[in-house]
């Protein structure tokens, strides 16, 4: 029987000069410590031996143009390239010196895919896609030099408009535990982005940030109160700049009624960068 | 407002680096023929990604365009 041993989520904009840029010098202490911790998680993660890593993450308009735009897209395959931007800047420009091509687990992407139709979630499928800093911002800070554990990326619509609910994606993410369970395999899980930025998508509203709902949103994860998680609506996670959180949900609904501990949370105006790992032992 | 035509021409911008050059030598030229209102290509022309992004431009790729992107920075105090 198969077990997730391992859930986390965090920041996915993981890169020092970047803060630096925008922030100044305390953007790049609180980044670094941030990224340390998630290194930390990392160490966690490949002690458990995982046979997978279900990586939870949003599209940047990178991966799907404009033809379609699904509301959870599972990438299936052998492998999966890291997205290539010429003349990258900004968040864009994280990717730049990592690896080109990433192992997929094959087999457990297409369990996901194949019993969630059965279920009753009509996922889209990908054998193309790109990964974005979505994905691999935190896959590298989290594997280092190391060997990358085959990865699931799985993708939520957290910004184009209608998303999928909150609740939702919990479900979704029960049907992720689920097949897990029916599966030979340990499965590590991560959820990326986040916690609360750029509220309303609105240019002039960068900068802010809701500290008092991201609070809210850490005090019912850590006291594992998961019931008013799932009456959230888009349009509050919208005007609290917490569009991504559909990422945090879907993970957990995975490792529900887990309680999770906060190993990093950082105000930085701009964004408030967090990490936090959830007790699936 | 089309947000599809606003939005649908940023990805180009970003993904697209010949149709970027064209559209830094001739903007006019390069957005010739598209479904644009008059604000949003005024707003083009001018490179105001403000402007794009409140007639309906997503953020992310109004801050990731090469060579246009909105760049928002927050000194220390």
């Amino acid at each position: 029987m198969g077990k997730i041993v391992f859930a986390a989520a965090m920041s996915h904009v993981l890169d020092p000069d970047y803060y630096q840029a925008a922030c100044g010098l305390s953007g790049r202490r609180k980044v670094e410590a941030c990224m340390a911790e998630i290194g930390k998680l990392g160490d966690t993660l490949l002690a458990h031996r995982p046979d997978a890593l279900i990586v939870v993450a949003d599209d940047h308009l990178n991966a799907f143009s404009f033809n379609a735009v699904p509301a959870i897209c599972v990438r299936i395959g052998r492998d999966v390239n890291r997205m290539i931007q010429d003349e990258a800047e900004a968040f864009d420009k994280v990717l730049d010196g990592m690896p080109e091509r990433y192992a997929l687990h094959e087999e457990l992407a297409n369990r996901i895919l194949e019993d969630g139709l059965g279920a009753g979630f009509d996922l889209a499928l990908s054998w193309e896609a790109p990964i974005d800093h979505a994905f691999l911002s935190p896959v590298m800070t989290m594997h280092g030099a190391r060997p990358v554990t085959p990865l699931v990326p799985i993708w939520i619509n957290c910004f184009v408009a209608p998303q999928p609910t909150p609740a939702r994606c919990f479900a979704f993410g029960q049907h992720l535990a689920r097949v897990v369970a029916r599966s030979p395999w340990n499965v590590g899980i991560i959820a990326t982005g986040g916690l609360s930025h750029f509220p309303e998508l609105l240019l002039p509203r960068v900068g802010e940030s809701d500290v008092v709902f991201d609070q809210k949103l850490l005090r019912w994860l850590t006291e594992g109160e998961h019931e008013p998680l799932r009456s959230l609506t888009p349009g509050e996670l919208d005007k609290a700049g917490e569009h991504e959180f559909l990422n945090w949900m879907a993970l957990i609904g995975a490792v529900t009624p887990a309680r999770a501990d906060v190993r990093y949370f950082g105000e930085l105006g701009r964004i408030n960068l967090a990490a936090v790992e959830w007790r699936v032992g | 407002m089309s947000r599809y035509a606003v939005n649908s021409l940023l990805y180009r911008l970003k993904k697209d680096r010949v149709f970027r050059t064209r559209f830094n030598v001739d903007p006019e030229g390069a957005l010739a023929g598209l479904d644009l209102t008059d604000a949003e290509r005024a707003a083009f022309l001018a490179r105001d990604m403000q402007r794009i992004n409140a007639l309906g431009g997503y953020l992310h790729l109004v801050m990731s365009v090469p060579g246009m992107a909105a760049h928002v920075t927050h000194p220390e105090p």
